[in-house]
């Protein structure tokens, strides 16, 4: 028997969906992933942002684009994964093209009851560092405590005309 | 047809809509008076034209987005005609020059050049409308026609073999964007 506790616990998906409303957020541009499952469940039943399914995180840098340039105020909702396939339009759309593009990601394959440095996730390892070598802003969510980190992300967004991240570091509840 | 005639055509005929031009149709776009006005270049991104434009027509239901993509271009996310299919965009032009060629990188042969179709692969997808134009008196003609389609309309334009040198218009993106942003907030 084991007394380890979760380093990370999930987050309501009504906690997080009612965050991202305060935010004005108008359309949620997604391709799935098991860590924000229910969230995505959520947002796919209505009465939120419009939900638009992406095949590729690629395309949905370039959806988010240009629904920015029409006027519309929209996030991006990934994993882990996700991030790594899509440097090249963080690059050219969301840096250099000055997108602002708040995104949320799922830790794909993290254990919740370790830190993000014990992972055996290469994904999970590697995420930060990725983002770090690419001059890309990002927060935590471990913990329902840590929802405020949303607006602070999404604000900085928009202040920077770029990329901005919260890592969701346990599966929503 | 030659890459020029069309760009001409489609300059001509453009009547307003939000253009989205890539690779090696943004120099002549822009040669042709199209780069000011309403126009991002999907610019060191290959591939992104498509899904920039789904995200401008889905922002701007009531103006067409025309897409100027490259079969080279568009292959490299191929997926995203699933994606503008499923976003029932009655506004998304989408407009392939195929050369069955990677000219911006020296004319390389595409993958499969040859055995795939893109009017097919856009039917396939779920578009409303495809069609292969061949020539540009047809284009010319049809024109007037595509913009009456619901769409997502893909058009498969023939394009001949080019040599020389890729060029470019080097205009930032970011630049674009913003201005994009801008005339669209104040019209």
């Amino acid at each position: 028997m084991t007394n380890e506790q979760p380093i990370a616990t999930g987050v309501p998906a009504e906690v997080i969906a009612g965050e991202i409303d305060t935010l004005g957020i108008t359309h949620v541009v997604c391709v799935p992933d098991s860590f924000q499952r229910t969230l995505i469940a959520r947002w796919q039943a209505g009465g939120g942002p419009h939900f638009v399914g992406v095949c590729t995180e690629d395309e949905g840098m370039g959806v988010n684009a240009g629904l920015y340039m029409g006027g519309q105020n929209p996030m991006m909702c990934i994993q882990n994964n996700g991030v790594f396939a899509s440097i090249n339009t963080l690059k050219a759309i969301a840096l250099d093209a000055k997108v602002p593009t708040f995104i949320m990601v799922g830790q794909f394959q993290r254990d919740v009851n370790k830190t993000i440095e014990e992972q055996s996730s290469r994904a999970v390892r590697m995420l930060e560092p990725t983002l770090d070598s690419w001059g890309v802003p990002y927060w935590r969510i471990e913990n329902p405590g840590d929802i405020g980190v949303l607006k602070i992300a999404y604000e900085r967004a928009w202040a920077d005309k770029g990329p901005a991240v919260v890592i969701i570091g346990a599966p929503t509840l | 047809m030659e890459r020029q005639e069309a760009i001409d055509i489609l300059a001509e005929g453009r009547h307003g809509a939000i253009s989205v031009p890539t690779m090696q149709s943004v120099f002549p776009w822009h040669e042709a008076g199209q780069g000011d006005m309403l126009n991002v270049d999907a610019s060191q991104c290959m591939g992104s034209a498509s899904t920039i434009g789904l995200g401008l027509a889905l922002a701007q239901p009531s103006r067409k987005v025309m897409v100027l993509d490259g079969d080279g271009s568009l292959l490299m996310q191929l997926g995203s005609l699933v994606t503008v299919a499923a976003a029932k965009v009655n506004n998304f032009y989408h407009f392939v020059f195929a050369n069955g060629l990677n000219q911006s990188t020296g004319n390389q042969p595409l993958p499969g050049q040859g055995m795939f179709d893109w009017v097919a692969l856009a039917t396939a997808s779920g578009y409303k409308h495809a069609l292969r134009i061949e020539d540009a008196e047809d284009l010319l003609e049809q024109l007037p026609s595509i913009w009456k389609l619901e769409g997502p309309v893909l058009i498969e334009l023939s394009i001949a073999r080019e040599e020389g040198p890729a060029r470019w218009a080097g205009v930032p993106m970011a630049k674009q964007v913003a201005s994009v942003r801008e005339q669209l907030a104040a019209s």
